[in-house]
């Protein structure tokens, strides 16, 4: 035990026999696995064998073959490993011989999507987008003003029953009430009045955003949706126009050949006020369809305008607006509204 | 509200049948909604004559009657009906005639029976002796409907019914009444619309309004205190009712509409309601103390019992009528208990007024109660309407009730109505619809809904318009200009085959382009979209309110609605966090055990930000991504392999990139309610969101079967940053090879890597490319209580780099990791 090389070549042995176990072990199932290894243990500067062939003048004389023999073992066990693993990966892709069994499946990649009313909400936008229509967006918690008062709704009048509202804090109060939207609406107001700051229409904008709504959950309601809104003011606007736009949104949605009507409703923010329908066919019903609401829309009411402080002589503007849930479900046929915030796995990889 | 063909029938003669009617109420905005055939024609039910009854030999509750129908043989019928009696007039429905039969379950739904013979307990019998609620007539089935003496033998019985304006079939028309139509919610109202559309005439039932005074203004003393909120009350008395059931073709049409009659008192003011729109109301005069009616404002907070007997505490400002010693009805919402018309009354009081809409509105809101009657008060009725119906009332009493009316009306009309005029320019008809409708079609749509249009010189034509008082909805001129448009049709408008461009530039707003963009790139690195609900239960919502999340960062309160539908939708959600995970939970328990999920959505939190924009709210859009389960599933080579905080932290790196923000530093935080570890996200110092494990806590109640590592990020934050590399920059590419050095270090296990590398970037300068760990080695080699970690270099100058530059850059790098943190190079 006092000499010195004697018990540099036990540890030297020893670390031997767990560097084989390593190089046996290791996972060699990538090309940079590979190379890593090869560094590991065969590298000038820092392989693991280079260095134990280093120390060889440091063992005993006696024992010098015995563990010269046993390094260069290794290092053939690094080698051979090193030329099977190569071989398994030119194998299983990049050589020019055919791997055993080309029947194997592919390794499966993940699959992503996009939620369908993202999908819906993304069409619209771009029928409008190419129509010139600027995008924007504004808060879901509103004041009364934007979303009722600066729209024509009077204090005190049915046509805000239209619309069932959750409040965040009463009336009583200088803001007037705060709530959640229950339409993208007060956005048009926003955007108005973001304009005339230091301007004058054109103003031509979509606004695609989520809405609120205190309804009884069902198959067709739920306490939220997504809306997008269209507003587009300048002089010389008629109904003419509205009709125009959205007949042209209606082909590219629901095809060249798609039948629309437009019929009169009522807005407190626009007058007049239509209702558009698309057919539907369905060759279950007695008259092979059935119009199906897609959108109300109408000029803008001058009150409106002057709100924001636009001259109604000077300009018209209409306005539109639609849920995408809606537009979603026709398009997709989907019966239930829940199903969409439920995010079953199942339902939204029909949408990949 | 539904419209009841056959009655619409008596006001107009339209020609339509009941699909081309359906379609045009829709196109002229009274939008229908459904379309109900109640009834059936009653074909093979004609009258007989009972000749004789006997009882059933084996059925004491039957008899077998023979009955004439005018053929040569009589026929034989078990009836069960207590009140059958030879010498009646009876409807037979003979064998083979179809009815439409109440269901014995449910007396409001209908099944169809077609009559057979057959044998009742062993008699024979050929026909059924008909009830009233079995012909559809009605809802009585006390006993079978006993016809009037002189019906002839053997006569059709739905031939007998028409002549006395009864039909048997009907069709029930429902009407989404907008709110800007008062004027539609009637017969009448409907009637004019069609009227204007087709060119027929309306015919009005005839009503001869008495003049006001007379001995009726004797016997009841009318007071309006309430001016304001009454403008006029009229009155009308009817002596000698007998309180009877109303006949059979006021009760179909009243069930046809879906009104339960009740009595022919009763029945008639709702009768004519829905005629004209007006409500009205009847009193039992015997009941009026002092003879006396006076309306005004009540006294917040006293009680009121009403017809329906509930007692109901009322509201401030609620307009009241009153008799001389006590509140006796909710003005224009529902009369009271004490004065209503019951079996023992003989004498009634009409009551027929015009009151305010809101203060209507108001009180019916505030009492959570809203009546036909109210209904039609908020939206406005027409302000000369009262006498009219009154009378109208009173006649129908004289004739079905067999009251004696009493001469004169009391008409009360302290706010005399005032029909407004309204320039009409037809320029601006032309400009608002864009069609080419000419003057004199604008005025013929006009006149044809009542309007009155006045003669005009000016050219283009400028008209004074007198508004109806029917039509309070009606008061600027773009509302005269619908009007217009809706009845030339807006069907009728040509679409322009041009359209100019508007002159401006649109431009996609930043952070929306930096949402699309993220969406694709989560998308195609196998993430799919949620769209969960914005309400959650307040306790959970408090509990994300963490600071650790970028909705909690701002340090506010969970925003609550103050009228939530349920408690699991009380408040609104201040992270994305809790939705997510009731959708991983969700998908864990239907066999998705492993999932990738993200969405973008906005969060609120209650305190005054920089970011607020209405009132003392937060609103703020954050990116939420999870992954759950497996990240890897097993495939016939590679083993699966859950899914960690590296795996995530890697998404993480790539948003940023595709950002164009560079590498995040991520800085090690401790655990809490929310987190069991993570890290926060930054950029330079700029907190930007946070990565992390949810804890076991915080997991709990979402039934997750896998940790779930998320990171919740501040897009709002993000897309700002971002702003300025959404036009990437075009760098020149060198044209020189990179080099590639690796080096080893062995450190203290417990030291973190992340410095080291911002080390190693540091030390390595301009020269120093790129900086990898591609190796982490723990064990015997390195001797207990130490690491090896392993780097891949890469270096590269727009040029050549000679050896020895490099070797000064790792020997620099190596020195730095040395200094620092008392690495040793691994020979």
């Amino acid at each position: 035990m006092d000499d010195p090389s004697r018990s540099v070549a036990e540890a030297a042995v020893k670390a031997l026999e767990q560097l084989k176990a390593d190089i046996e072990g290791a996972v060699l199932d990538t090309a940079e696995a590979i190379d890593a290894y090869r560094i590991r243990y065969l590298s000038r500067k820092q392989g693991q064998i280079t260095a134990l062939m280093k120390r060889i003048p440091d063992v005993a004389p006696e024992d010098r073959k015995a563990f010269g023999q046993e390094i260069n073992a290794a290092k053939d066990m690094v080698e051979t490993r090193l030329e099977e693993a190569m071989a398994a990966l030119s194998g299983s892709g990049s050589g020019s011989a055919a791997p055993s069994d080309l029947t194997l499946p592919g390794r499966a990649q993940p699959e992503g999507s996009l939620h369908p009313v993202t999908q819906a909400a993304r069409l619209i936008t771009r029928v409008f987008e190419s129509y010139g229509f600027d995008v924007a967006e504004g808060p879901e918690i509103e004041d009364d003003w934007h979303n009722f008062t600066a729209l024509n709704f009077p204090p005190d009048h049915p046509a805000r029953d239209m619309q069932d509202t959750f409040f965040i804090e009463n009336a009583d109060q200088d803001h007037g009430g705060i709530l959640l939207r229950t339409h993208t609406s007060p956005v048009q107001i926003r955007v108005m009045e973001e304009v005339m700051k230091d301007g004058q229409p054109p103003i031509r904008v979509i606004v695609p955003g989520r809405v609120y709504r205190n309804e009884a959950i069902s198959y067709k309601s739920y306490c939220l949706f997504h809306q997008v809104e269209g507003l587009y003011v300048d002089e010389g606007v008629t109904m003419a126009d509205l009709k125009q736009i959205l007949h042209a949104f209606a082909r590219t949605l629901f095809g060249q050949d798609v039948r629309v009507r437009f019929r009169p409703s009522f807005f407190p923010f626009t007058e007049p006020s239509a209702e558009m329908d698309i057919w539907w066919a369905d060759e279950s019903l007695p008259d092979g369809g059935r119009w199906m609401e897609i959108l109300g829309c109408g000029m803008v009411d001058p009150n409106v305008l002057e709100s924001v402080g636009i001259d109604s002589e000077k300009y018209t503007g209409y306005a539109f607006g639609m849920g995408i849930e809606r537009i979603a479900m026709l398009r997709y046929g989907i019966d239930d509204i829940r199903i969409l915030y439920e995010n079953d796995v199942r339902f939204l990889e029909q949408f990949s | 509200m539904i419209i009841s063909t056959n009655w619409l029938d008596d006001y107009i003669a339209h020609g339509l049948d009941d699909t081309a009617l359906a379609d045009h109420l829709t196109m002229c905005g009274l939008e229908v909604e459904s379309v109900e055939t109640t009834g059936s024609t009653l074909d093979g039910v004609v009258i007989g004559h009972v000749l004789t009854t006997d009882k059933h030999p084996d059925a004491d509750r039957l008899s077998v009657c023979t009955v004439d129908v005018g053929e040569q043989e009589t026929l034989t019928i078990v009836c069960g009906a207590p009140n059958v009696a030879a010498g009646q007039k009876v409807a037979v429905a003979t064998i083979g005639t179809t009815l439409q039969l109440p269901s014995r379950d449910n007396p409001d739904e209908r099944v169809e029976v077609t009559m057979r013979k057959a044998k009742i307990r062993g008699q024979e019998s050929h026909g059924m002796i008909c009830a009233e609620d079995e012909l559809g007539l009605g809802d009585s089935h006390d006993g079978i409907m006993v016809l009037d003496d002189d019906a002839p033998i053997g006569k059709a019985f739905n031939e007998w019914l028409a002549e006395r304006g009864t039909a048997t079939s009907d069709t029930a028309i429902d009407i989404a009444i907008t709110p800007n139509r008062p004027d539609a919610i009637s017969h009448l109202g409907v009637a004019r619309d069609i009227s204007a559309l087709t060119g027929r005439a309306i015919c009005r039932p005839k009503v001869e309004t008495p003049a006001v005074g007379g001995p009726v203004a004797d016997a009841m003393k009318v007071t309006i205190e309430a001016e304001d909120a009454c403008h006029r009350f009229v009155g009308i008395l009817v002596k000698g009712v007998e309180i009877r059931e109303s006949p059979a073709w006021m009760k179909q049409r009243l069930l046809t509409i879906g009104l339960r009659p009740r009595n022919v008192i009763v029945d008639i003011t709702n009768y004519v309601m829905f005629e004209c729109g007006q409500p009205l109301h009847a009193y039992d005069a015997d009941t009026l103390a002092g003879n006396t009616i006076i309306v005004r404002k009540a006294t917040a907070g006293s009680t009121f019992t009403t017809l329906d007997s509930k007692e109901r505490t009322l509201p401030e400002d609620a307009l009241m009528i009153c008799d001389a010693d006590r509140e006796i009805g909710i003005a224009g919402i529902m009369g009271g208990e004490n004065t209503e018309v019951t079996d023992d009354t003989t004498n009634v009081f009409i009551e027929a007024a015009w009151f305010d809409p809101s203060s209507i509105r108001r009180t019916a809101k505030a009492l959570a109660l809203q009546t036909d009657a109210s209904y039609r008060f908020e939206r406005g009725v027409d302000a000369e309407g009262q006498a009219w119906a009154a009378k109208r009332a009173a006649d129908l009493m004289v004739e079905l009730a067999g009251g004696t009316l009493v001469d004169g009306m009391i008409d009360v009309h302290p706010v005399p109505y005032e029909a407004p005029v309204i320039s009409l320019r037809s320029t601006r008809v032309t400009d608002i619809v864009g069609a080419d409708i000419a003057p004199t079609e604008m005025v013929r749509l006009l006149e044809a809904i009542g309007f009155g249009v006045t003669e005009t010189q000016d050219n283009p034509p400028v008209w004074n318009v007198t508004v109806p008082s029917f039509r309070p909805d009606v008061e600027r001129e773009i509302d005269l200009v619908e009007e217009v448009a809706r009845l030339f049709g807006y069907d009728n408008i040509p679409e322009p085959t041009h359209s100019k461009l508007p002159n401006f530039t649109p431009g996609m707003a930043a952070d929306r382009q930096r949402r699309e963009q993220l969406r694709d790139v989560l998308a195609g690195l196998g993430f799919r979209e949620t769209c969960t609900n914005s309400m959650l239960p307040l306790e959970t919502a408090e509990r994300f309110n963490a600071a650790a999340l970028p909705g909690g960062r701002f340090g506010g309160e969970v925003v609550e609605t103050l009228n939530p539908i349920t408690t699991e939708m009380a408040a609104l959600r201040p992270s994305l966090l809790p939705g997510m995970l009731k959708v991983v939970g969700h998908n864990q328990n239907h066999g998705q055990d492993s999932v990738r999920l993200f969405e973008f959505g906005r969060v609120h939190t209650k305190r005054n930000t920089n970011r607020s924009m209405v009132g003392d709210y937060t609103e703020t859009e954050t990116l939420m991504i999870v992954a759950a389960g497996k990240w890897q599933s097993a495939g016939w080579q590679d083993p699966a392999r859950e899914t960690d905080i590296y795996d995530l932290k890697g998404i993480v790196d790539r948003i940023m990139g595709a950002l164009g923000l560079g590498q995040p530093r991520y800085k090690e935080r401790d655990g809490d309610d929310i987190a069991a570890y993570g890290v926060d996200i930054l950029l330079g110092k700029q907190w930007v969101g946070a990565l992390l494990r949810v804890s076991d806590d915080a997991a709990a109640g979402f039934d997750l079967r896998s940790a779930a590592f998320v990171t919740e990020l501040d897009f709002t934050s993000l897309a700002a940053a971002a702003a300025g590399t959404i036009r990437p920059r075009f760098n020149a590419i060198s044209r020189y090879p990179v080099v590639e050095r690796d080096i080893a270090v062995v450190v203290a296990a417990s030291q973190p890597a992340g410095p080291m590398i911002e080390a190693i970037q540091r030390a390595g300068g301009e020269l120093l490319k790129d900086v990898v760990v591609f190796d982490l080695y723990e064990g015997e080699h390195v001797g207990e209580g130490n690491k090896s970690l392993a780097f891949g270099l890469r270096l590269g100058a727009d040029r050549t780099l000679r050896d020895k530059e490099v070797d000064k850059v790792v020997s620099k790098v190596l020195g730095s990791l040395e200094r620092e943190f008392d690495a040793k190079l691994r020979g």
